[in-house]
């Protein structure tokens, strides 16, 4: 019996036995080229590329050059660029995949130097199918929403001045918000408005007196995620003469990330302003 | 290892082109016809594709076998030398040829002897992208496969310019794993679930409840199913050529440029995967299929089931790039890739995982409890409405709970669909149910083959006068037990079907299993009736999707045994498929004792599969050992002390499975114990029964059933009157390694555990028995 016991525990003790070493062997080091902007991008490339024991990047966001460390045994330069490239990166050797490129953050959206010209055009059907994608439906121009018309525009006038870290402007901007807030007749509103309106009317009232009543931005930019995500649900069953953007910065509200909306494709961040402008993506495009 | 052979003839000049059809003609009036002889030296070898040196069996040096190219009224001349220790044969699959050169042992031939050689000689009297592979056992897993082109003569009144004077480049699909294909035949019969831990598809209960959804895995479980998946091994690589990853720069020596078409004649040499077939630049133009030419239709992707054969044309968009044409898996655990064009690499992304648990509650809704599965009257067919789309982030939205997104929304909107189907039940015919809930093409914009859209560019209709004969066949099996069937009997379990020659048969095959099967005729084409009426589509393989119906018809003009089965090659091994005879047909002579011949091809079927475990553990060793085939089991088991007191026991079961889910096994029993039990120490049962013997040698007549979630229960009777009930449970997957068992009975008997897996044979196990306690040990299986 006691033998049996001090073999079993033998045999646990060496399966459960790892080797702990985190250096790669038979180490290789090359730099190669690869296509990106920004901090994001380096987290990106290099938690692509990067395997375990196996394979290490560093990328260097000025020089655009990649230090890639390898154990030439396992594995090989090519296999960790596509890696990468399959992340939304080109390099010398790979193109990514056009819905991987369209996918990655708008601060990330690198110049496609070594797609050629006809390239990048041919395959714009490809982009439709990330589901990101702007899609050009006939528009129809809705009376009975004019009367949310209002209150997203001075929503998108306080969202400028956020972009524009101008605290009084917003605050005076917010004012103008409540008002048309309050001038919204619920009535003339259609079935599927109209129940949202009763779902986030005390929330929208809510924020945009908070944001009015203060001129620190840092405050009101706080206010302004629960605003935005409440207008998007609003704006979401409205229909709306131009498209709007449903953007996102995956570093605002302490790296958990927040929305907003933009009647313009290109991203000027309201939480971060000239701090971060062009940080965060398009997640939807409302028509 | 080797270089993929990437050269072909091709006629691009029209100079050429004429010069060889007037050289043909010539040879026409000279010679009668133009002998082209290939040899084949079949050997063993040793490969290495994982870091590892495995076995296989290569053709004239080279994996996959060589392409062998003919023209369209060429003698076939082909001399196999086999240098294996073991017996083999060729198929050249979908060619129509004299029945004794069809290459299947001991049905249209004896098998090649090892370090003999043999001729196969047979007329080219069609044209296509065929393949050819060995019909011997599983050595198909392991290499022999290859391209079989036979070209168009250049003055064929089909001859499509444009299509059939592009570049051309065979593809051969296949995969590789590291197990030898015996022990993965093995493995399947035993329901292993190794492969489904190698491709992180165990779907255990912790997997289901962190994906919300714990009450599809209990109602999946309570449907006496195990976990779901689209594949079932898991393969090492993915081969095209021989190779992951493949450079096409050039063909015959000129390099691709920008605006160029490459036709590539793909096929599926593949022993059980289904692959996805998708470009990076751009549409797809599917012009043939099963060899046969189709009108050119674009798509984006499309699957190809094992064993068919695709003609594609694929251009290439842009200069100084090279464009990946990728072919997944469809359980999209690995890949191959060809790069057509020359300079960078332009990629494709990889098809998203699975959404597993999607699949269970779909497959829930369409299993009733008895088994069978449930179409809920939509009449699927023709892989147009495919029930796995559910499981496909591309078609069906992102693997995400609790978003917003407009991909969901989709989803709860089909959820819908699903309980109106119930209502819609009541009403007849298609066009009231919704057509589009499973359509693919609907859901997306991605545009995905099915094969309504093939259309022949000839008529295919057949001899108008001719009797037609309806034959039904239902495709069933169950994967607990890895039996495969057609109309719940295998292939020894079955007789030839006799047809007559001049007599057209329709086939109609309703798949009432839950694994889609490619079914392949030998020597005839069959016209896929899918609603393109005089120009339906000519094929010799269709694949059938769970639940689906096809209608196929053939005509039957070659005499001579002729298979039809399952292309997977587990699936035929197990029993699933069957023989056409022709009416009055003279013997073949290469089948000089047609008994012993009959015997030994349905041995494959018959075949017992072994297994065994025991887990030597601190209280005791117990374990099991089993024998099984399609029908019959002979289990012992064990559970052996350290100690008289702790008891020494074993019992075995002889039975026998019964029915199509072989859910209840009755059985005849030998128990025997030895136990010492304390002084005047009585052991009684639930039934009041006692038992004082120290020793005991007990026959038994008793039942096993597999109850719902999966439980056994056992009754047996013993000789001396005693009843015993048992309830017992092994493996319910708690989370992705680690499984839970349970035993009950009547003599009071308990134990509970807890087994951990680490690797494909060792496992550690925890359990506490009523007979020896607490116990902790290794578990090893075979």
């Amino acid at each position: 019996m006691k033998t049996t016991s001090k073999i079993v525990v033998a045999i646990i003790v060496l399966l459960s036995f790892t080797v702990s070493e985190a250096q790669i062997k038979n180490e290789t080091t090359e730099t190669v080229r690869i296509y990106g902007k920004c901090t994001i991008c380096k987290t990106a490339i290099e938690k692509a590329g990067n395997i375990k024991k196996e394979a290490n990047v560093n990328w260097d966001k000025d020089t655009k050059m990649a230090t890639l460390t390898y154990n030439s045994a396992n594995t090989n330069q090519e296999e960790i660029l596509k890696r990468i490239a399959l992340a939304g990166y080109d390099s010398d050797e790979f193109l990514a995949p056009d819905d991987a490129y369209a996918s990655l953050p708008g601060c990330c959206k690198y110049e496609r130097v070594n797609k050629t010209a006809s390239n990048t055009a041919a395959p714009k059907m490809e982009m439709y199918h990330s589901g990101h994608s702007t899609q050009t439906v006939p528009m129809e121009t809705s009376q009975e929403t004019k009367g949310l018309e209002p209150v997203f525009k001075a929503y998108f006038a306080v969202k400028d001045a956020l972009v524009k870290t101008d605290g009084s402007v917003a605050s005076a901007k917010a004012k103008e918000l409540l008002a048309s807030i309050n001038a919204v007749k619920m009535e003339t509103l259609e079935t599927e408005p109209h129940n949202v309106w009763m779902k986030v009317m005390s929330g929208l009232r809510q924020d945009t007196e908070r944001i009015a009543g203060i001129s620190d931005v840092e405050l009101q930019r706080e206010y302004f995620m629960t605003l935005s995500q409440n207008m998007y649900a609003l704006i979401k069953v409205s229909k709306t003469e131009t498209p709007t953007y449903y953007q996102f910065c995956p570093m605002a509200n302490n790296g958990r990330g927040a929305n907003w909306l933009s009647k313009e494709k290109a991203i000027k961040n309201p939480y971060y302003g000239a701090q971060m402008l062009s940080c965060g993506s398009v997640q939807e495009t409302m028509e | 290892m080797n270089e993929p052979k990437m050269k072909h003839k091709n006629r691009r000049s029209k100079k050429l082109l004429a010069a060889s059809a007037f050289l043909l003609l010539i040879t026409q009036f000279t010679l009668a016809q133009n002998v082209v002889r290939y040899d084949l030296y079949v050997r063993d070898t040793l490969v290495n594709f994982t870091g590892k040196e495995k076995r296989a069996i290569a053709v004239n040096g080279q994996i996959p076998m060589p392409t062998l190219t003919f023209t369209e009224g060429d003698i076939a001349e082909i001399y196999v030398h086999n240098e294996l220790d073991e017996q083999t044969s060729l198929h050249w699959h979908g060619l129509f040829l004299p029945n004794e050169e069809d290459g299947v042992p001991y049905l249209t031939q004896m098998p090649i002897e090892p370090h003999t050689t043999y001729v196969y000689r047979f007329p080219i009297i069609q044209h296509g992208t065929h393949w050819y592979h060995s019909h011997s056992g599983l050595q198909e897993q392991i290499g022999m496969y290859g391209n079989f082109v036979m070209l168009k003569r250049p003055d064929d009144p089909t001859f499509r310019e444009g299509i059939d004077d592009l570049p051309t480049v065979p593809v051969v699909l296949s995969e590789w794993t590291d197990y030898k294909p015996e022990n993965v035949h093995r493995m399947l019969h035993n329901a292993t679930d190794w492969f489904a831990l190698q491709k992180d598809a165990v779907q255990s209960y912790s997997e289901a409840i962190r994906a919300g959804h714990f009450t599809t895995k209990v109602k999946n479980e309570w449907k006496r199913m195990l976990a779901m998946d689209v594949s079932d091994i898991y393969y090492d690589k993915i081969l095209m050529n021989g190779s992951s990853i493949t450079d096409l720069k050039e063909i015959d020596g000129e390099p691709l440029k920008a605006g160029d078409k490459v036709r590539l004649r793909v096929s599926n040499g593949g022993a059980s995967s289904y692959f996805w077939l998708r470009y990076a630049g751009g549409k797809i133009t599917v012009v043939a299929s099963d060899g046969n030419d189709v009108e050119p239709v674009e798509v984006d992707r499309l699957i190809i089931a094992v064993s068919e054969t695709y003609d594609i044309v694929v251009t290439i968009p842009t200069e100084g790039t090279a464009f990946e044409f990728l072919a997944t898996t469809e359980d999209r655990t690995n890949s191959a890739s060809i790069y057509i064009g020359n300079g960078i690499k332009q990629l494709i992304s990889p098809l998203p995982t699975l959404k597993y648990f999607e699949g269970m509650e779909m497959m829930n809704g369409m299993m009733k409890m008895n088994g069978d599965l449930d179409d809920m009257g939509m009449n699927m067919s023709l892989n147009q409405m495919d029930m796995n789309v559910v499981m496909y982030q591309e078609i069906t939205g992102e693997l995400k709970e609790g978003t917003e997104h407009r991909m969901d929304g989709k989803e709860t909107k089909k959820m819908e669909g699903m309980h109106d189907m119930e209502e819609m039940k009541d009403m007849e015919g298609m066009d009231h149910s919704n057509p589009d809930q499973y359509n693919s093409n609907e859901l997306s914009e991605i545009t995905t083959l099915n094969y309504a859209m093939l259309r022949s560019p000839t008529e295919t209709s057949l001899p108008e006068n001719s009797p037609v004969r309806e034959l039904l066949f239902e495709l069933t099996g169950n994967m607990n037990r890895y039996v495969w069937t057609l109309d719940n009997k295998t292939i020894s379990e079955s007789d030839k079907i006799l047809i007559k020659k001049g007599e057209i048969l329709r086939l109609v095959l309703f798949n009432n299993s839950m694994m889609r099967h490619p079914m392949h005729l030998h020597g005839h084409d069959f016209r896929v009736l899918n609603g393109q009426g005089d120009y339906a589509p000519l094929k010799n393989i269709i694949d059938i999707m769970p639940m689906e119906t096809d209608t196929l018809e053939f005509y039957a003009n070659v005499e001579g045994d002729w298979f039809f089965h399952c292309h997977v090659l587990y699936h035929m091994m197990s029993g699933m498929g069957r023989v056409f005879t022709y009416e009055g047909q003279d013997a073949n002579p290469l089948i000089p004792d047609p008994k012993l011949a009959q015997r030994k091809f349905f041995s494959d079927d018959r075949e017992f599969h072994f297994m065994a475990e025991n887990d030597f553990a601190t209280n005791g060793n117990d374990g099991m050992a089993m024998l099984q085939n399609t029908r019959w089991s002979f289990e012992t088991e064990w559970r052996l002390g350290y100690t008289n007191d702790h008891g020494y026991e074993v019992e075995t079961h002889l039975g026998r499975y019964i029915g199509k889910m072989q859910w209840l096994m009755p059985f005849v029993g030998f128990d025997w114990r030895y136990r010492k039990l304390g002084h005047n120490e009585v052991e009684e049962n639930l039934f009041g029964q006692e038992n004082t013997k120290d020793s005991r040698a007990q026959f038994s007549l008793g039942v096993a059933y597999t109850l719902p979630m999966l439980v056994k229960l056992q009754a047996e009777v013993y000789q001396d009157g005693n009843v015993r009930v048992q309830l017992m449970r092994e493996d319910i997957p708690v989370s992705k390694r680690l499984r839970f068992a349970f035993m009950a009975n009547t003599d009071m008997e308990y134990m509970a555990g807890f087994r951990y897996i680490l690797t494909k044979n060792l496992g550690l196990r925890t359990h506490y028995d009523s007979d020896m306690g607490w116990g902790i040990g290794a578990n090893l299986n075979y």
